[in-house]
């Protein structure tokens, strides 16, 4: 702020002004790279995306590093996420003022910025002890986007072609860069990603007041064209140098601005279509700051939500649903009880049972309880033998759930019927594996049975000795 | 009717040669189905009546045979499955593949692990399955430290015998480091030269409380554990999905959870 107050009056800085940022400067050079870690690191960890797939990339026999397709997470942090990449933020200094995040201008947090030699020793150090399995980099916008694009570039130039690091490398585009930037990063980096931040550009203009729609999506399409360019250039010639090899992907909050779950899938399918990126990551708002813009956090956080945004993502991407197809204008929002696949499923009985043995692998996949890797396996199975109930429980069909949808030569398990209304209620009374507490809240949010301390005292005369809460569910 | 128990080697060489001596046994005493045979890694618990029990040796040249026809006929790839269940923990893996391959050769199928309704199959595939899963968590949690000199070194204690496999890894990835990777189960080693091929050690004494670690390893714990502490956010804390996502069992292996 005081900064703010200097650059805003030209009038002689106080001496007692003067003098603070003299301490500031010094402190600032009597940060250990432990500070400057935490903090970098701590800025970074609202960014969603930690993959590390899409690459696969041999070692050379003479340098530090290869790529595996599948991605590999080296550790999972108390909130569950995988960590794969060492996140960081080159710098934490912003000019922009985003309502939602952290390290906006005018939030008053300990700043620091990396110097490209230290991003390289410890990308190095990690990678080779195999804590990580590269480099995710992203800045704050430093004076503004070309300046802060430039010492991002100049970081992975150094890992690159210095350290010779041929594992991972992660760069967050920033809106409104030169494209030439891009196009230059683009050529080391093995991901790329540019946040859409909020879904609609209305939100965007009312929390995010320094970006643009349209400076978003410019190098969204520029990278896609890129790599498009780069994959026919590597068709004609081996040894063309790849761009974006990993694809690109972007991420939005959700939770902060009103839209339905309707218009979040919408846009989610036109960025697969029109931008074909790989993925597409959903946060749940962590209300941070206090605005008069942003939503009180009254319910927590919306993983719940968040969760059901990922499975319809996945029905997307994998089980060839379309977004309409799940919800509409009528019915903008998921269902809280059902996943999407089954909430669609009970919508649409007229196309069930479906017979196991006969059903082509995309009728399949639209069963309840059948998976991508189980659809795969009974299509194999089944050129060799008629397959029983039995049979598909060893192909990991999750029977409680798919028996009211299927035939096994003709027969149904149970004697079962196909009406919304039993099949409702008997999907119900199976528990759905969440990855947090019922309540759709976050695992620590209390209940009389998830308070250990209290159900210690409760039934201490029950269960005795026997009884052990673990330490940390509370 | 009797049934025969050959009782081989738990490795792959000496599950291979059981395969070919089953089969040559079966030629030899004019047995007509494979049905009757059984291919064990131990002495069982209990001892069956009108079962025969049959010691083997290992026979390289006799694995060697098993390879290349598996090769030939089922083709690399469930060559590598079959590896795969082999360093399984699960006892009954040798019976698997064996009548896998039985049931591969018969319907000359290269794909024969897509037939899960056979009994025999699917246990091969859960083998696989189970190995493979533990050679990547062991791909994601090994850790290596600094020593002294330089060598990079690592300690893992897996239920599988993956070490083979997983060497291949990291030789790709470090080959410009001299490291080793110990299993503790086994207590084998992986050694490492740099620029040069790799190699198993066992029996070899050792004592862990030897090692003289590098200045740099404290800080780069440190800093690692750090980092692993802080990119967590507190909102979301949750930690039942963590254990389900880096089992316990990993965890004494992994710097960032001293």
């Amino acid at each position: 702020m005081k900064q703010e107050i200097m650059l805003g009056d030209k009038q002689e800085i106080p001496e007692v002004v003067k003098n603070s940022n003299a301490i500031e400067a010094f402190a600032k050079r009597q940060q250990t790279i432990m500070d400057k870690l935490k903090i970098l690191t701590d800025a970074a960890k609202y960014d969603v995306s930690c993959s590390s797939s899409g690459v696969e990339r041999k070692g050379n026999g003479r340098d530090m590093g290869n790529c595996s397709a599948a991605g590999i997470c080296h550790s999972f942090s108390a909130d569950g996420r995988c960590i794969s990449l060492l996140k960081i933020l080159f710098s934490n200094e912003c000019a922009y003022d985003c309502k939602y995040c952290i390290n906006r201008r005018s939030n008053d947090v300990p700043r620091a910025t990396f110097t490209p030699d230290e991003v390289c020793e410890l990308t190095m150090n990690f990678y080779r002890r195999n804590y990580i399995e590269g480099l995710f980099l992203s800045s704050g916008i430093v004076n503004n986007p070309n300046y802060t694009m430039e010492l991002i570039y100049q970081a992975i130039y150094k890992l690159r072609n210095v350290y010779r690091f041929r594992g991972y490398i992660h760069v967050k585009g920033i809106p409104g860069t030169d494209p030439l930037l891009i196009q230059k990063i683009g050529f080391l980096a093995d991901r790329m990603s540019v946040n859409l931040e909020l879904p609609t550009a209305d939100g965007l203009k009312k929390l995010a007041p320094n970006k643009h729609r349209k400076n978003i999506l410019a190098p969204m399409r520029q990278i896609q064209q890129g790599i498009q360019q780069s994959k026919n250039e590597v068709i004609l010639y081996k040894n063309a140098p790849e761009f974006v090899p990993g694809g690109q992907s972007t991420q939005m909050i959700i939770g902060a601005t009103p839209e339905s779950d309707y218009q979040l899938m919408m846009v989610t399918q036109s960025l697969y279509e029109n931008f074909a990126l790989k993925r597409v990551y959903y946060s749940a708002y962590v209300g941070i700051n206090e605005d008069k813009e942003l939503p009180a956090v009254t319910g927590g956080t919306p993983l719940l939500r968040e969760h059901r945004l990922y499975q319809a993502d996945w029905l997307l991407r994998f089980y060839h649903f379309r977004a309409e197809e799940l919800l509409s204008e009528k019915k903008p929002n998921f269902n809280i009880l059902l996943d999407p696949k089954c909430d669609w499923a009970l919508q649409h009985l007229e196309q069930f049972p479906v017979e196991i043995n006969r059903a082509d692998y995309q009728t399949l996949l639209r069963v309840p309880g059948i998976g991508v890797k189980s659809a795969q396996r009974i299509c194999g199975a089944r050129r060799t033998a008629r397959l029983t109930f039995e049979d598909l429980k060893k192909l990991g069909v999750v029977l409680k759930r798919a028996l009211y949808f299927i035939t096994c030569s003709g027969k149904m398990m149970y004697n079962t019927k196909l009406e919304e209304d039993y099949i409702t209620r008997n999907l119900l009374s199976v528990h759905e594996r969440l990855p947090f507490d019922r309540d759709g809240v976050t695992y620590k949010q209390l209940s009389l049975f998830d308070d250990g301390q209290e159900n210690v005292r409760l039934f201490e005369h029950v269960a005795g000795a026997r009884l052990k809460i673990p330490s940390g569910s509370v | 009717m009797e049934e025969y128990v050959f009782i081989c080697e738990d490795s792959l060489e000496g599950i291979f040669s059981g395969v070919y001596e089953a089969y040559e046994f079966k030629k030899e005493e004019g047995i007509e189905s494979h049905d009757i045979l059984h291919l064990a890694v131990k002495e069982p618990d209990m001892y069956r009546l009108f079962t025969q029990y049959i010691r083997l040796e290992t026979n390289e040249e006799k694995a060697k045979k098993v390879i290349r026809t598996i090769k030939r006929e089922l083709g690399e790839h469930t060559y590598y499955d079959l590896c795969l269940a082999a360093i399984c923990v699960d006892e009954e893996k040798a019976d698997a593949i064996y009548h896998t391959i039985v049931t591969g050769l018969k319907y000359h199928d290269k794909n024969v692990f897509a037939r899960l309704h056979d009994k025999a199959v699917h246990k091969a595939f859960t083998c696989r399955r189970n190995a493979a899963n533990e050679l990547h968590y062991c791909k994601e949690f090994l850790r290596f430290e600094e020593l002294e000199n330089g060598i990079l070194y690592a300690k893992i204690g897996p239920k599988n015998h993956v070490l083979p496999f997983l060497v291949p890894h990291f030789a790709d990835r470090l080959p410009a480091d001299n490291f080793v990777i110990y299993d503790e189960t086994r207590g084998e080693f992986a050694l490492h030269p740099r620029y040069k091929q790799w190699y198993l050690v066992t029996n070899h004494e050792f004592d862990e409380r030897e090692l003289v670690y590098s200045e740099e390893e404290q800080v780069y714990r440190e800093l690692f554990t750090e980092f692993c502490q802080t990119i967590a956010i507190e909102e979301r804390i949750n930690l039942k999905l963590q254990r389900q996502m880096c089992a316990l069992r990993y965890r004494p292996y992994m710097v960032e959870f001293q």
